[in-house]
């Protein structure tokens, strides 16, 4: 099961939840490193990574607490409940009249129970590994002038021989960082700079192969690739972000402060 | 008796109004503020406003932890309720795994106060907003 099928089951709960109860005005979860797992239709993308961005602040700060369990805003129009689901954090926004104790009674067993259902069938994807290794042999692929009977010798000269653990790599996965600005005289414009924690994690897990290049998407969607530096300053490490120079920020539409997906390129 | 009071109250009026009500406001939530931290479980309380501070914890040592974790809860709930038009915040409930925090705004006062994870938040925000005398 990856990620799409927990985000559509997570997403079908919220939905199935926002049925019962109609008071619940918007309705999404994101895990404790910020990524969104689920969302309803009513939110946009955009607003839901502010706040994400906002609560990441706030769960910084909260550490001398013991982390953020539970958050509760009450406003004059509406209300908002944030709370904590294993690793997720579930948001939801009610209006003003709204039952809260029968809401928390719903979302939390349906929420947890379907959590747990998921965990219990893969835990992966929701405590956030890189996807299982796949091995090589299942995604061969045939080459254009390769003919089908070379293709069948060499499956079957492959499986002639025994599996070594080097050819089994995980797939490259997306990872979420916050955009920082890069200026100065000298900075490439082609170049961004991530810390180097995340690069030595690449680099162990793509033992072989040299990072030189990355994919960075947004949450609408535009993508590019560009060249990888490490910070330089000591003190953007583990920080999850990733410095951007300003033209690529323009040609991806984003800006300081929002998130992006950064995938190493592996070719 | 009375009209003397009342005198009083109008001389105040003329003279200095806004002063005078803000003074009253922010003593008699600082009162409030003094008995609710005396209760059983409560860690302490921060009183801001555009003036003054106040803070008061049991714990001394988490002093700039809890005022920079109140200040972030704060703008947390009104960026919360731009983005999702809740209105004007009442209060904002952040609870971690042993402490809970109930922050809320009265006039221009920014009150956070800091309590164990068992004590009951509704009614301390009821004792802090009860109107009248304390």
């Amino acid at each position: 099961m990856d990620n799409e099928l927990y985000s559509f089951a997570l997403k079908s709960t919220l939905d199935e939840i926002r049925n019962l109860c109609p008071d619940i005005r918007n309705a999404f979860m994101f895990r404790e490193d910020g990524e969104i797992t689920a969302a309803d239709e009513n939110t946009p993308r955009k607003t839901i990574v502010k706040i994400v961005d906002s609560f990441d602040g706030l769960m910084e700060k909260a550490e001398t607490m013991g982390g953020i369990d539970l958050i509760t805003v009450e406003g004059s129009k509406g209300g908002v409940n944030v709370s904590r689901m294993n690793n997720h954090y579930l948001v939801m926004v009610t209006s003003q009249n709204a039952d809260k104790n029968y809401l928390n009674t719903i979302t939390h067993t349906l929420v947890k129970t379907v959590l747990k259902l998921l965990e219990k069938i893969n835990p992966a994807p929701l405590n956030n590994n890189p996807s299982e290794p796949r091995n090589e042999h299942e995604i061969l692929t045939v080459k254009k002038d390769e003919k089908p009977t070379e293709r069948a010798e060499k499956l079957a000269e492959d499986s002639e021989q025994p599996i070594k653990p080097e050819t089994v790599r995980p797939e490259p996965t997306a990872n979420q960082f916050m955009v920082e600005n890069i200026g100065g005289l000298l900075v490439a414009a082609d170049t961004v700079r991530i810390d180097n924690e995340t690069l030595l994690q690449w680099q162990e897990l793509y033992e072989d192969r040299k990072i030189e290049e990355v994919e960075i998407e947004t949450f609408e969607g535009k993508s590019t690739r560009c060249k990888i530096k490490p910070v330089k300053d000591s003190k953007q490490e583990g920080k999850g972000v990733v410095q951007i120079p300003q033209k690529i920020q323009r040609t991806l539409e984003i800006r300081k402060g929002e998130l992006v997906k950064v995938k190493p390129v592996v070719d | 008796m009375t009209k003397k009071k009342k005198e009083t109250q109008m001389v105040g009026q003329v003279t200095e109004p806004i002063v005078l009500e803000a003074t009253m406001s922010v003593n008699d939530l600082k009162a409030r503020l003094e008995e609710l931290k005396n209760r059983d479980g409560v860690i302490g309380y921060i009183l801001r406003n555009t003036t003054s501070a106040s803070i008061d914890l049991k714990d001394p040592a988490k002093i700039i932890d809890f005022a920079v974790l109140s200040s972030s809860a704060i703008d947390a709930s009104k960026e919360l309720s731009n983005l999702f038009d809740l209105g004007n915040v009442n209060s904002t409930v952040v609870e971690g795994r042993n402490v809970k925090m109930l922050s809320l705004t009265i006039d221009e006062n920014r009150i956070s106060i800091f309590m164990e994870k068992n004590v009951d938040c509704e009614a301390l925000r009821n004792t802090l907003c009860a109107k009248g005398p304390n």
